[in-house]
């Protein structure tokens, strides 16, 4: 029997039975989920990873055992949250961290050629939005940041998935989505027209 | 015409996909998770974890900073406590009701063998931080199915 890879509920019934593919395909659909879970709670990259893999690792223990295997994207954003808290209560780790942005600000170096400026012009106002964008969610309640950060996932999480990711209730997730873009957009357009601060 | 907050969420998305990817050798563990799976054995469940579970004033830790981590199944707990020392971790585990069995301490990287005496007592080497999940077999001679623990993250 073929296994329809958009199918969860047909994954996750795949996999307890033993099928690798089926399991790839969850592995697939949900790592982006996973991932976001613990981006959104800015856990350092030794953290995020260790709760991204035990999460997994839980999943393929229990397998068998899920109650609703259509909503288990669900259940890996709450396992994922909870080795969320728990690592950022843990102690004798580092502190989360926003190593990630500081990785990223790569600091502009040299003089470039004028070729080389009008070349990379389009490239560099896109960089520059993207730079833009992705500081000012920074700016943001941790609230707005917590929850775009988990909305931000590839594929794209239902609000039940991103509700069980942060522990909130389905139905605030869709009017706080239209209040946090709004505010994303007003720390993006206050920076591009107002003085800029750079620290 | 596109919803802007579809179309800002759409960016977004791209975003991450460009500066915070999954790394490829964390999908590739998660593949490998499947791997781990021992149909046959019981789970004993997380019950119990202090980081979690215990009220906010017993979090004030003391100098040991030392975890309890309590796991379930059928009439039996095991309990652990686990200790940083540095970069890595020990287990000192109690089976209840107490009894002897081999224990094996799984993690990605390895598995590490250690005897329960007869109170059920059993205690680990230094262990690297990260996910790891114990295996209880019967003392050889003695039937009855192997047990593993949920992963918890060390």
């Amino acid at each position: 029997m073929a296994v329809d890879p958009d199918d969860t509920g047909q994954l996750v019934r795949g996999a307890a039975g033993g099928d690798e593919v089926a399991w790839r395909g969850l592995v697939d659909r949900f790592s982006g989920l996973v991932w976001a879970v613990a981006r959104a709670h800015r856990l350092g990259n030794a953290d995020a990873a260790d709760v991204y893999q035990t999460t997994w690792l839980r999943l393929a223990e229990h397998i068998r055992r899920i109650d609703h295997p259509d909503r288990v994207g669900a259940w890996l954003a709450t396992a994922a949250r909870r080795e969320c808290l728990q690592s950022l209560r843990s102690t004798g780790r580092v502190l989360p961290t926003d190593d990630m942005d500081r990785l990223d600000r790569t600091p502009l170096t040299g003089n470039p050629t004028e070729e080389t400026v009008l070349a990379a012009e389009q490239e560099r106002e896109d960089a520059d939005r993207a730079a833009l964008v992705w500081q000012a969610l920074d700016r943001l309640s941790a609230r707005c940041r917590e929850l775009l950060r988990l909305l931000m996932a590839s594929p794209p999480p239902s609000y039940a998935e991103v509700a069980a990711g942060l522990e909130l209730p389905v139905g605030s997730i869709g009017p706080t989505r239209a209040r946090c873009l709004q505010r994303l957009r007003e720390e993006v357009g206050g920076i591009t027209g107002g003085a800029s601060s750079s620290n | 015409m596109r919803d802007p907050d579809d179309e800002l969420e759409a960016e977004l998305r791209q975003l991450a996909a460009n500066r915070e990817p999954v790394p490829a050798q964390l999908h590739q563990a998660a593949v490998d998770a499947f791997s781990w799976r021992d149909i046959d054995a019981e789970i004993a469940e997380l019950v119990y974890d202090s980081l979690l579970d215990a009220d906010a004033a017993s979090l004030v830790r003391g100098p040991a900073d030392q975890r309890m981590v309590s796991f379930a199944v059928g009439g039996m707990t095991i309990d652990l406590e686990v200790t940083s020392t540095g970069p890595g971790r020990t287990v000192m585990g109690q089976i209840v009701p107490p009894q002897p069995a081999t224990v094996e301490i799984r993690h990605p990287q390895d598995t590490v063998t250690v005897e329960a005496d007869d109170l059920g007592r059993f205690r680990s080497g230094p262990l690297p931080p990260g996910p790891a999940s114990l295996r209880l077999r019967p003392p050889p001679g003695e039937a009855g199915p192997a047990i593993i623990t949920d992963w918890v993250a060390l």
